[in-house]
């Protein structure tokens, strides 16, 4: 029998470029790029040390394209939503924004990322993982369409302390009234951009969510006006400074998600993340929530904290001991935080300790000094996250700075 | 609404009958709902039997719900005939065979009964609760331990023949023991009917095993046939539901399981009407109890996804022919009631008409089962491959075509049987699923694979009778031990949800 062969559409090799690639490349003066769900998104465009303060001190660009997208629409788009997530959806506002977890049957966390709520039937939900398996196995049943708009929506961060200020100057009357985690929709250059106010930084900021067949435009009219006000195109490594500083928690380093585990004691639950404020037991059913009902009963095997070091040197990848001898657990992220003039990390800690056993905590540093590998004890303790708070997250209306 | 019965059993199969009356025996009030007019579900329609000839009702069952054995085990097993290619038919009872030369009665005698000391091994499973995975009660786990104790006393070489066969095809275990004939198709009719597989399908040993372990006052393995026919055994049971003071109804079909605070809490009738209890127990296949009758919102996306997914294909027809004379056989003599016929000349047969139904066709020479009742004066034929996607859809024709190849398969065992019908009725697997709640027609409520059974019957997650919606049962033949008369499946239901609390 003859064989036939089936023209395959051809998938791109290596890596992607995005909406504001063009862009990217020309500002790009490391050429240092990673790996972002098939994208070429930049590491470092400059120093990350100049990138860094410009979150805090003037306002950034970070091209947030590559988040997986999927539009949630229909009749029954609340109720899979809410049967999705462990946060009760149905108190979200029209026009608002949610941050959420979702869950697997055995309670353990799948992923996190935003719900936007555009109206009674319609949502988004932003992740760093693709879902689309996931939600169309969480939708079966019901009326409802789940479609994959990672490629229709091209996604800007615009964030730092004079960025409310920056788009006032665009001419976008009312952004000083959008309240933190809200949703409204501007006109930039021509272009219409759905702009929340959220953010990976802890800082004040938005998100601009574009039409790709418009990113260009909107970001040379973002830089334009961005020049008086210090704006500044950031890479990946900036944005992990202040995300750690803001105390957000990032897949696949501070935990991993429970489809992608091998050994099953590596998922972990949302007691144990600390986000016991995101689950919402007395809804009704939603994925994982009679193994959640279960899991709040008990104490958690295991907990990720936020931890102070003694000294300077960031605790990357350290281990963290009990009275110096008993290993109790691990840092996840670490830095040195610039503007806190703190060393803060996130670590894991295996029950009891960093919750009844809190005292006599040590990191395990090691330093390299010019070759020679020494070796650091540090004390640590647990604190608050975030580690970062500044008012003018929340003012509304944002101060012009 | 104030519950005015303990426990509510959706489904008057024998399965439901026997959890109602186990339930009922205990001092539960129980409530038995049938959507059709008559009881017994696939066992029960007089008119158009699904299943019309059964195994046996397990001694134990019999024993627990002080039935009567020797009533319904009746006087001697049913003898089976299985016609070859020519000459005169074999006629097997358990492990006698006669027709055929003295070796192959030996090494049929011989297979048999090590068959039989095997599927003990997995008897040891069947009353019991399956173990869950990962996370098995002291109890289940005592009943596993007890199945692997069971597996050694069978001595070195029988536990390693075990081992070697379990997962294998019944295709090879026979052509090594006694060749390809009308033996061996009558053994791999036994492994394969009511599921979609052929004898070369991995598993048909252990399917073949399976039945092997099911167990009668005349041995393990035999088809029998209460006196009185079926409807002695289903009259027996809901007699028994309404001795202990349970009520049964009729007619009163169920649409929606109903749950309150993560519980059942009682049913709701097509007609509105609302019955309160806080113990459900569904005889209705997994994937209509769960999707349909409870639904999915109540349930994890992973267990619905397990629950549609898992394999429920229906592949037997079944064909009642109205002959006013009992059928003359090849070779003399006529098929009379305690006979069950087999037209099955090779396991090759069996496979050939297979191949077929895998594609969604049906095949030329299905093969075939089939019992004559005198005093209805019908013959009953179970005709596979008949695949439940059938391609083009169960239209008049398509069934007049299988009838017309089901007469002509006949015809070498009952030569000139055509023109003695004078009614035909053609049941396929679409009418099975719209008539009994069986998801894709399929007798068992699911494939019983190696996949499908014990703690992973009908499907990882929903192996141990409840569901995650506290209250609520399994108890029919989606649950384990799985399909064939055997009333198990609805009597360790029954167990589990009394050892819960019973509510």
């Amino acid at each position: 029998m003859a064989a036939t062969a089936n023209p395959v559409a051809q998938v791109h090799l290596g890596l992607e470029p995005g909406p504001f690639h063009e862009r990217l490349v020309a500002h790009n003066r490391q050429q240092s790029w990673v790996n972002w769900m098939g994208y070429a998104s930049p590491s470092v465009l400059d120093t990350v040390e100049f990138e860094y303060f410009a979150i805090r001190n003037q306002s950034t660009l970070f091209d947030i394209s590559p988040m997986c997208k999927y539009a949630i629409t229909g009749p029954d788009a609340e109720r899979v939503v809410n049967r999705l997530v462990t946060r009760d959806i149905r108190k979200l506002g029209l026009g608002r924004v949610a941050y959420c977890i979702w869950c697997d049957e055995d309670g353990q966390v799948v992923d996190d990322g935003t719900v936007f709520r555009y109206s009674e039937t319609e949502f988004r939900l932003c992740c760093q993982e693709p879902q689309l398996s996931w939600l169309e196995d969480i939708a079966w049943g019901f009326d409802v369409q789940i479609r994959d708009v990672t490629r229709e929506v091209a996604g800007l961060a615009l964030q730092g302390p004079t960025s409310c200020a920056l788009l006032k100057d665009l001419g976008l009357t009312g952004i000083e009234t959008l309240k933190p985690f809200g949703i409204a929709e501007f006109i930039i250059a021509g272009a219409t951009v759905s702009i929340s106010r959220t953010g990976f930084t802890g800082d004040l900021g938005y998100e601009l969510w574009i039409k790709p067949a418009d990113a260009l435009t909107v970001w040379d009219a973002l830089m334009a006006a961005g020049k008086l006000r210090g704006l500044r195109i950031i890479g990946y490594e900036a944005l992990e400074m202040a995300r750690i500083e803001a105390g957000f928690l990032l897949p696949k380093v501070d935990f991993l998600s429970a489809q992608t585990v091998l050994r099953t004691d590596r998922a972990s639950t949302p007691y144990e993340l600390g986000l016991d404020w995101l689950v919402a037991l007395d809804k009704p059913h939603f994925n994982g929530r009679r193994a959640l009902l279960d899991l709040s009963k008990k104490t958690p095997r295991r907990k990720l904290v936020a931890i102070e070091i003694e000294r300077d040197k960031p605790a990357h990848n350290a281990l963290v001991y009990h009275k110096k001898t008993r290993q109790v657990g691990m840092v996840t992220s670490a830095l040195w935080s610039p503007t806190c003039k703190r060393n803060i990390a996130y670590a894991w800690l295996d029950a009891p300790y960093g919750q009844s056993v809190t005292g006599d905590l040590w990191v395990e540093i090691y330093l390299q000094k010019e070759i020679r590998w020494q070796r650091r004890m540090a004390r640590c303790q647990l604190v608050d996250k975030p580690f970062f708070v500044h008012p003018r997250r929340t003012a509304t209306p944002p101060g012009d700075y | 609404m104030s519950p005015r019965y303990d426990a509510i059993i959706i489904g008057a199969g024998h399965n439901g009958l026997v959890a109602a009356a186990t339930l009922a025996r205990k001092g539960r009030k129980v409530l038995v709902l049938e959507a059709r007019d008559h009881l017994g579900g696939m066992l029960g329609d007089a008119e158009f039997r699904v299943a019309p000839l059964p195994y046996a009702l397990r001694p134990e069952i019999i024993k627990a719900l002080q039935l009567d054995q020797k009533l319904l085990h009746g006087t001697r097993p049913l003898e089976t005939l299985t016609f070859g290619a020519d000459g005169q038919p074999l006629r097997i009872t358990g492990g006698h065979v006669t027709g055929t030369d003295a070796i192959t009665e030996h090494d049929y005698g011989a297979l048999y009964a090590r068959l039989g000391r095997q599927a003990k091994v997995l008897g040891a499973m069947i009353l019991e609760t399956p173990p869950g995975l990962g996370k098995a009660s002291l109890g289940e786990a005592t009943a596993l331990a007890r199945m692997a104790l069971k597996l050694r006393l069978l001595g070195k070489t029988e536990m390693r023949d075990l081992l070697r066969i379990v997962l294998s095809n019944v295709w090879d275990l026979l052509n090594d023991e006694i060749g390809d004939g009308p033996l061996a198709g009558a053994l791999a009719m036994d492994a394969t009917l009511g599921g979609a597989m052929g004898p070369r399908s991995p598993g048909t040993v252990l399917t073949l095993l399976y039945r092997m372990a099911s167990q009668s006052s005349h041995g393990h393995g035999l088809r029998v046939m209460p006196e009185g026919g079926p409807d002695a055994l289903v009259k027996a049971l809901a007699d028994c539901v309404t001795a202990a003071g349970g009520g049964i109804r009729t007619g009163a079909p169920v649409e929606k399981i109903l749950v309150d605070g993560d519980r059942a809490a009682g049913v709701r009738l097509a007609s509105g009407e609302e019955i309160a209890a806080p113990l459900v127990l569904s005889n209705a296949s997994p994937k209509v109890t769960l999707l349909t009758l409870l639904g999915v919102a109540h349930l994890d996306g992973e267990f619905v996804r397990r629950c549609r997914t898992s394999a429920s294909k229906g592949m037997v027809a079944r064909l009642d022919f109205d002959i006013v004379e009992p059928p003359k056989l090849r070779g003399g003599g006529a098929l009379t009631s305690g006979q069950r016929l087999v037209v099955a000349p090779t396991m090759q047969a069996i496979e050939t008409a297979f191949n077929a139904a895998k594609y969604g066709n049906l095949p030329n020479r299905p093969v075939l089962e089939a019992t004559y009742d005198g005093a209805a004066r019908r013959l009953s034929v179970s005709a596979q491959f008949a695949p439940h996607d059938l391609t083009g859809g169960w239209t008049d024709d398509a069934k007049a075509r299988l009838s017309t190849s089901v007469l002509t398969v006949l015809d070498d065992a009952l030569p000139g049987i055509a023109p003695t019908v004078h009614g035909t009725r053609v049941m396929s697997p679409v009418d099975i699923e719209v008539g009994y709640g069986a998801y894709g027609g399929h007798w068992h409520h699911g494939e019983l694979r190696v996949d499908q059974l014990l703690m992973l019957r009908p499907f990882d997650g929903a192996a141990q009778y409840r569901m995650p919606v506290a209250g609520l049962y399994l108890c029919g033949a989606g649950a384990h031990p799985g399909g064939d008369i055997s009333g198990a499946a609805g009597f360790n239901a029954a167990r589990a949800a009394l050892r819960d609390g019973g509510h």
